[in-house]
């Protein structure tokens, strides 16, 4: 059977319900917009938290904190740290925040020797805008993450001003690292003077090993080594650290699961109820199609594909709304200067329309079922 | 051989202890052509046999064999596709579908054949034409008047080029000079292209367009007449 003939039918149903239309499908549009931002959020965590083969880099904390304000440790350690074995580079980083709040548009300050900083990052960073010599050059430069540019609107030449801490930006920085996306990286001297903590005190040390069957051993042979000093050390693979500093907000989002789930099921109940009161207002329009020679099952196809259309229809908008939003915006959750980017693509659009389908078909195939399968004859007694 | 054969006709709804026979065991034949008019008071079983014969409903005892097809024996779907090739229902209230044309409303019947789609505009199109309503075939039922969307169901009652039409009351919502215009192009369809109709109504001059008036009381025939005079009155 050739199906197609029957689709500028369900075409007509859907476009001149006017009212019932436009209000089941805003209601589906709203849902779906909340449905993917959540989604986006979750990935956002995935992709900041995850932990990848190919991840090679150990945070170094001070032990027992949990926020760059309280984590001192002395710069020196950085020198006994690289010589064990394995350790390919250290990188002492001090980390400023303009805002200590969890919230959605944080600046980090990481100061970073530069030098470290390029051998560190070769060939993981690429320079979009500005230019690297320049935030060799001056001291007050900043190489800006490119998400960070863009959310505040930030172009090489401008001076950026954020945490008490004026800078030059010089270039901007593009990078697959989630950290890299909400951050300032200025000379460390530079950082620690605007931010009056002493020279010789860092956040943390970002430093990368060999290879992955070194993360183990050494970042077990770090907090050996310091078990005993004045500081003593916690270190952390890059996403775990993550994970343990932004634990609160990872909560939060893995709660925000349950959110997601509410507006599928108000999504549904929404589909499901436009599709209910259709059908009983149009009893007599089905009867008339079973007289014409309609089988049921084709009439329960059309209301179903009613419904799939118009959670299509709908959920394409909210979804596409909420991929717009989140790529404009540039919105990433910063907790304790960790970054938790909110990333919506194509995938995420994609999942999203396959959901609406899935749920529209689920939703109006009860109801299409029941009033395909009404006896003709007392249909038109019913009206 | 008679086009319709109905032999012990009978339909019964059974509500708690007590049951309902709306229909009591009629025999009806119908010769192909013929303008049967089905007459009597209200709830005696007009539509109930109607119903029966265009194969929407199903008796509880009997047989009908319409063209030599047993139709109380099709599975439902069969008896689906058997009313999509032999069956034109006219309903007293039209029951065009409000979101399709007057022209999407006629083509519906069509979309279950395999046509072209030029095929099936042209066959539309000519039913349209058929009962003079083509120049809105763009107009909705809510832009229609009663008689106007009287003629569209009766364009997709036989846009199909069914056995059998049924009408049940057509003209029941409809003023004299509409109804007059409906019984005047229903009688044309029935002489000029041979049409077997099969028609209920409470009035006698609608009746008399018809070839043969049977009478219905309480689920029986009580009369089966044809007169003469009307048949050969001009229509
Ligand atoms: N589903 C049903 N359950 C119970 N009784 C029913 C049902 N359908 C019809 N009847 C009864 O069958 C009887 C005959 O109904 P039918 O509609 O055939 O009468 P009718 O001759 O067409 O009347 P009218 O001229 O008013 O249209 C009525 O008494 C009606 O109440
Ligand atoms: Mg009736």
């Amino acid at each position: 059977m050739n199906v197609t003939r029957y689709v500028p039918l369900v075409v007509k149903q859907v476009c001149r319900h006017r009212v019932r239309t436009g209000l089941t499908v805003s209601g589906i549009a709203i849902a779906m917009f909340l449905f993917t931002t959540i989604q986006a959020m979750q990935r956002g965590v995935r992709e900041a938290t995850m932990e990848t083969a190919a991840d090679t880099t150990l945070v170094v904390y001070r032990k027992d904190r949990f926020c760059p304000l309280t984590s001192r440790l002395p710069r020196d350690y950085a020198s006994r740290i690289g010589r064990i074995e394995g350790v390919v580079s250290v990188m002492p980083v001090k980390v400023v925040l303009s805002n200590c709040r969890t919230s959605l548009d944080v600046v980090i300050f990481r100061g970073v020797p530069k030098d470290d900083f390029l051998r560190d990052r070769h060939g993981a960073i690429e320079i979009v805008a500005g230019s690297l010599d320049d935030w060799r050059r001056r001291s007050d430069a900043a190489l800006i993450g490119e998400t960070l540019a863009k959310r505040r609107g930030l172009r090489p030449g401008m001076m950026f001003d954020a945490a008490g801490i004026t800078t030059y930006v010089a270039g901007i920085l593009r990078s697959d690292n989630p950290q890299d996306q909400n951050v300032a990286y200025a000379e460390l001297e530079f950082v620690q003077l605007a931010a009056r903590s002493g020279l010789g005190v860092v956040t943390q040390f970002n430093l990368r090993v060999a290879d992955p069957s070194f993360l183990e051993p050494v970042a077990e042979q770090i907090d050996d080594m310091f078990r005993t000093a004045q500081e003593p050390t916690a270190t952390f693979t890059e996403k775990a650290f993550v994970g343990r500093l932004a634990g609160d907000a990872l909560e939060l989002v893995s709660f925000a699961r349950w959110l997601g789930l509410g507006c599928l099921v108000a999504m549904m109940a929404l589909i499901a109820n436009a599709i209910v009161l259709s059908v009983q207002g149009r009893i007599a329009e089905h009867a008339v199609l079973q007289t014409v020679g309609y089988t049921s099952r084709l009439i329960a196809a059309l209301i179903t594909a009613e419904a799939m259309l118009m959670a299509l229809v709908g959920g394409g908008l909210g979804a596409t709304a909420a991929v717009v939003v989140a790529r404009v915006g540039s919105f990433a959750l910063s907790v304790e200067g960790q970054s938790i980017p909110i990333t919506a693509g194509v995938e995420t659009l994609a999942g999203g329309m396959l959901m609406c389908a899935v749920l529209g078909v689920a939703a109006g195939l009860v109801p299409a079922v029941q009033a395909s399968r009404r006896p003709i004859a007392e249909c038109f007694r019913a009206v | 051989m008679n086009l319709i054969e109905c032999r012990n006709l009978t339909r019964e709804y059974h509500k708690a202890d007590t049951v309902i026979r709306p229909l009591d065991g009629v025999d009806l034949d119908v010769e192909r052509g013929e303008f049967l008019a089905l007459m009597g008071p209200s709830g005696s079983g007009k539509t109930t046999l109607l119903n029966l014969i265009a194969g929407i409903d199903a008796p509880t005892a009997g047989t009908i064999v319409v063209d030599g097809v047993d139709i109380t024996r099709l599975s439902r779907n069969r008896l689906a596709a058997w009313r999509s090739v032999h069956v034109g229902y006219v309903f007293q209230l039209y029951n065009l579908i409000p979101v399709l044309t007057a022209f999407e409303n006629v083509e519906l019947p069509l979309l279950l054949q395999k046509l072209s789609r030029r095929e099936r505009r042209a066959r539309t199109g000519n039913a349209l034409e058929a009962v003079g309503i083509a120049d809105r075939a763009d107009h909705f039922p809510r832009q229609l008047s009663g008689g106007q969307e009287q003629r569209v169901a009766i364009a997709r009652a036989i846009v199909t080029d069914p056995t059998i039409i049924v009408a049940d009351e057509p003209t029941g919502d409809l003023d004299r000079p509409a109804a007059d215009d409906i019984m005047n192009l229903l009688t044309r369809l029935n002489e000029e292209s041979h049409r077997t109709i099969l028609l209920v109504t409470h009035d006698p001059q609608t009746a008399g367009h018809a070839d043969r008036v049977i009478r219905l009381d309480k689920g029986r025939f009580v009369s089966d007449r044809r007169p003469e005079s009307v048949a050969e009155a001009p229509a």
